[in-house]
């Protein structure tokens, strides 16, 4: 983009966000009414963000592992014996849905997860991101037991700006073309990852979008790209 | 035999190619006519399914799982309703389970139909995919008769299906489980048992089981590798648990275990089994009853996530669906099976000849729109 | 032979024209103006034919209409000539990066290979083109020409896939030449000699004096021939070269329109030839299977064209059938089946003379 354009995008935006809509629309480049366009609603949206911004309560684990009950929860024992097998590894309690881990550990978990007799999870079921909020990108991994046919959830909170957890594509295969989407979607690097390439979007495209956060970006190859409605009431 | 290699050259097969079942692509290197590498390059399909899905309620999501396996979208559905009833804790009417069981059952004969088909047409051979069309035409009459598409449904809404069977449905189904049955003969003398097929498929492709369950493929491409693992059986949604069939597996009868002609035969095998499962839930179903279970008009799940299988005809469909306890769901993940079926052609055709590589990805029974979703 | 007759019978009528060269050209011209035809309703019928054999055999009607206007006519028989017309109006597109001399020419030299070839088809008691001394054997050769123009084609399309059709019908067809070339002088062996008329006179008097009949070693042969020839035309399931599973067209990937349906032409042409080989050699040719009964001079032509059309029917019924083979499967039946069946074969048929003859 020129800077000419830019600034003239700018001056429009100003018009825009003052109520003044005509002068955008009444842009003869079709590419560059929307280029215009989307950065008026980018910069409205920014405005809402700003006034919305909370501040997060700082959790603590309040109840040390070892005092708790032992539980019949697969997600509770397996947490344990975690949490046994490498100390600080946990990042939050345990509890009945999934266990929370600290990215740090995570390959030397992962293999131990599988490698163990009595948990041996050789099926990664399901892999996938989460935008979960207050500025963190979660992962989250389905592993199942085909010997023993149990089933556990782990969750890997990282921050959103240096979002980086080890890769296990090289104990599960198919963590390979499920790491990739992830990355593909939500921008979570995934270090030791022999392939580390988009999935499913162009090697050019720009940004993640299943971030929530995410805005689409206005052209591709000098195509303008049309705007999507804005949710459903 | 000494071999001569030559200069590598680089071939794609795709993004437009008749045998690539879909918009895929196959970055390949060939020696001559042997493979030496292969990546496959999907994303020419995504229509964004997932970011779609939070934007939309949880009723809204039913008619785009449709769009993802097209071939069987009855499967689609019913995986992801059981996934948002079981976050919802929803118990569904009798009835509901035993129609849904009966469009699923259908839909897996009408898919493994066209896969069969289709895989005799990447093969060479014609006729057994139209012999085998012609089939599944009549069961897509039925599905029309029941809701009026014939591809993609939108029928099994959550708590219930959206119309109940028609009239004289069950009448018609078991005229054609008796029409069909003889004709699974047929295409095994056509198809299954030709040698130049057999030539074409034993030995093709092996796949050992540890790789398949690391590579996470699932359904009949499992099974065919000697794993005894049918979600239907060993985790019983819905009411699998009431009717009696066996999980087929694959025995290496013309080659070595898990080749082509394994995952061939297994979907052979597991529409007879589906006729089985049709015939029981046809003569058990409840005759009246009512097809919507009463939920409020905007579902709010609970806060909380889920992970939910289902068996489709291709395999373990997952998904994975969070709740912030608004009607509109903050992520719907789907895993779908051909996903990862797909991921392991690379390992899989390594060394074949070229001709073995459209062999090997036929038997896989790839639907693109599930992978690029 | 007709050509002789033709010529005696046009001076005789013409007898103010003292110059004999312009007789002789017209009496030239006429036949192969007559094959022309003979070619192009060969393939115009054979195309219906195999719509409607296809259909049939698969549950299927095929091309049908209603006998209004030009909607396909009565059962579909305007089919072949609406498809002809919707070549003729098609774009003809040479790719940029071909090789266009080539890329011209690769249509022609197929269609030249088919087209010769047929000079020599006998087709009655007196109705053929050419009656060589050495008729079977240029037949053969002629019938090869024909994978020059592929490997042109396939090489001059600058197309990967048209490049790995041309390089395999190239070994294809130059292998399944020598199993068929053997078989056929299981012939030679029996009647003595190169001539078609000769090779068919010697059957002469029913079935049993057919050559497929007269030994053992012969029927062999016959089969051998015949699923020789399949593969030599590119039928299923020897249609590697085309492929469309794997190599999209194969070597005629790039053409479109009209340079299209020269190969396709050539394709049923050629099985034309085959056939006719296949139904003088082995199946009496003109001859009528009972003798003294339907075998005058007019019913020849229709027992050798019904020997003809049975055996593409054959061909047919493969084709939709059976699923196509692997190139190196392909090559080991070839070389590894087909070679040494026939070299004993030609030896069984020796010793069989010897002993029985």
């Amino acid at each position: 983009m020129s800077v000419d354009q830019e600034k003239l995008i700018a001056e429009l935006v100003e018009k825009g966000l003052s109520g003044d809509m005509d002068s955008i629309n009444a842009i003869e480049d079709r590419v560059l009414r929307s280029k215009a366009k989307s950065a008026l609603a980018k910069a409205k949206r920014a405005a809402k963000v700003a006034t919305k911004i909370v501040p997060s309560e700082k959790k603590t684990l309040e109840v040390s592992i070892d005092d708790k009950q032992p539980s019949d929860n697969l997600n509770q024992k397996i947490g344990h014996m975690i949490d046994k097998k490498f100390p600080g590894s946990l990042d939050s309690e345990l509890n009945d849905t999934h266990i929370q881990l600290k990215p740090d550990q995570w390959f030397d978990i992962a293999q131990w997860l599988k490698s163990e007799p009595s948990l041996h999870f050789d099926s990664l079921q399901c892999h996938t991101g989460m935008d979960v909020g207050d500025e963190k990108l979660e992962a989250r991994y389905n592993f199942h037991s085909m010997t023993h046919d149990h089933y556990i959830e782990i969750r890997i909170a990282v921050p959103r700006d240096n979002a980086h957890i080890p890769s296990i594509e090289q104990i599960w295969r198919i963590g390979d073309w499920f790491e990739r989407e992830t990355y593909d979607m939500f921008g979570i690097f995934f270090d030791g990852h022999r392939d580390h390439r988009r999935m499913l979007l162009p090697e050019d495209w720009e940004g993640y979008p299943l971030r929530k956060d995410y805005e689409v970006q206005e052209t591709y190859h000098g195509i303008a790209i049309p705007k999507v409605k804005e949710g459903w009431e | 035999m000494g071999v001569v290699h030559g200069e590598q050259m680089v071939l794609n097969i795709g993004p437009q190619h008749p045998s690539t079942h879909g918009v895929l692509r196959l970055k390949v290197k060939t020696d001559g006519e042997i493979i030496s590498e292969i990546t496959p390059v999907i994303g020419y399909l995504h229509r964004c399914f997932e970011k779609h899905c939070e934007n939309m309620t949880y009723d809204q999501v039913i008619p785009y799982t449709d769009r993802c396996d097209y071939l069987a979208a009855m499967a689609n559905n019913f995986g992801y309703v059981v996934a948002v009833e079981e976050l919802m804790e929803l118990k569904v009417p009798e009835k509901v389970d035993y129609i849904r069981v009966i469009m699923a059952e259908f839909q897996r004969i009408a898919s493994h139909l066209l896969a069969l088909g289709v895989y005799g047409l990447d093969i060479g051979a014609f006729t057994p995919f139209l012999f085998m069309l012609r089939d599944r035409e009549r069961i897509l009459d039925m599905f029309e008769m029941t809701c009026g598409a014939r591809l993609l449904y939108n029928y099994m809404w959550v708590g219930g299906v959206s119309h109940d069977l028609p009239k004289g449905f069950v009448e018609t189904a078991f005229q054609f489980l008796d029409y069909f049955e003889p004709q699974i003969e047929e295409y095994n003398n056509l198809l299954t048992y030709n040698k130049i097929f057999i030539e074409r498929t034993a030995d093709i492709g092996v796949l050992p089981p540890e790789v398949a369950i690391s590579y996470g493929v699932s359904g009949p491409n499992l099974r065919a590798s000697g794993v005894k693992w049918d979600l239907r059986k060993n985790a019983p949604y819905s009411i699998y648990d009431k009717f009696d069939f066996d999980v087929c597996i694959g025995d290496g009868g013309q080659g070595s275990l898990g080749d082509c002609w394994d995952r061939y035969y297994v979907r052979m095998l597991e529409v007879k089994e589906s006729v089985k499962i049709l015939r029981q839930a046809l003569a058990q179903i409840p005759k009246d009853g009512d097809v919507h279970q009463a939920i409020p008009k905007k579902i709010r799940p609970p806060k909380g996530s889920i992970y939910s299988r289902t068996e489709t005809p291709r395999g373990d469909l997952g998904f994975y669906i969070e709740s912030d306890g608004s009607p509109i769901p903050t992520r719907v993940k789907m895993r779908s099976p051909a996903f990862t079926a797909l991921a392991v052609l690379g390992e899989l055709s390594e060394g074949w000849m070229m001709s073995d590589v459209i062999s090997i990805l036929g038997s896989l029974d790839i639907v693109l729109g599930e992978i690029d979703r | 032979m007709t050509v002789d007759l033709l010529f005696s019978w046009l001076s005789s009528l013409t007898s103010t024209i003292e110059d004999s060269s312009i007789l002789l050209l017209v009496a030239i011209i006429i036949p192969c103006v007559a094959l022309f035809l003979v070619m192009a309703v060969n393939a115009i019928v054979m195309v219906y034919v195999e719509r409607k054999v296809a259909a049939f055999m698969q549950d299927r009607v095929g091309p049908m209409g209603q006998g209004v206007g030009l909607h396909a006519g009565k059962w579909g028989l305007l089919q072949t000539v609406a498809d002809a017309l919707k070549l003729l109006t098609k774009e003809d597109i040479i790719p940029e990066k071909a090789d266009k001399f080539l890329f011209i020419l690769a249509p022609f030299v197929i269609f030249i290979g088919a087209f010769i070839a047929i000079v020599a088809v006998p087709f009655g008691e007196t109705v053929i083109v050419a009656d060589f001394n050495i008729g079977i054997f240029y037949i053969l050769a002629m019938g090869s020409l024909g994978v020059i123009g592929i490997i042109i084609a396939g090489w001059s399309s600058n197309n990967k896939w048209s490049l790995y059709g041309g390089m395999r019908s190239a070994a294809q067809i130059v292998s399944y030449e020598i199993p068929a070339g053997l078989s056929i002088i299981v012939i030679i062996m029996l009647t003595g000699t190169l001539s078609m008329q000769g090779i068919i006179e010697y059957q002469s008097g029913g079935m049993g004096n057919w050559i497929i009949f007269a030994n053992p070693f012969a029927f062999i042969a016959f089969l051998i021939y015949f699923i020789s020839v399949i593969a030599e035309t590119n039928r299923t399931p020897f249609d590697i070269p085309e492929a469309e599973s794997e190599l999209v067209g194969g070597f005629h990937t790039e053409y479109s329109g009209m340079r299209w349906s020269f190969f396709f032409l050539s394709e049923y042409a050629n099985m034309l030839v085959v056939c006719a080989v296949a139904a003088a050699g082995f199946l009496g040719g003109w001859h009528s299977p009972i003798p003294g009964y339907f075998d005058s001079n007019g019913w020849g032509i229709f027992w050798m064209l019904s020997k003809i059309v049975f055996l593409i029917f054959i061909m047919m019924w493969f084709r939709w059938t059976f699923p196509r083979l692997r190139v190196d499967q392909l090559m080991n039946v070839c070389w590894k089946v087909f070679l040494p069946i026939s070299l004993i074969n030609i030896f069984g048929v020796g010793v069989w003379t010897l002993i029985f003859g």
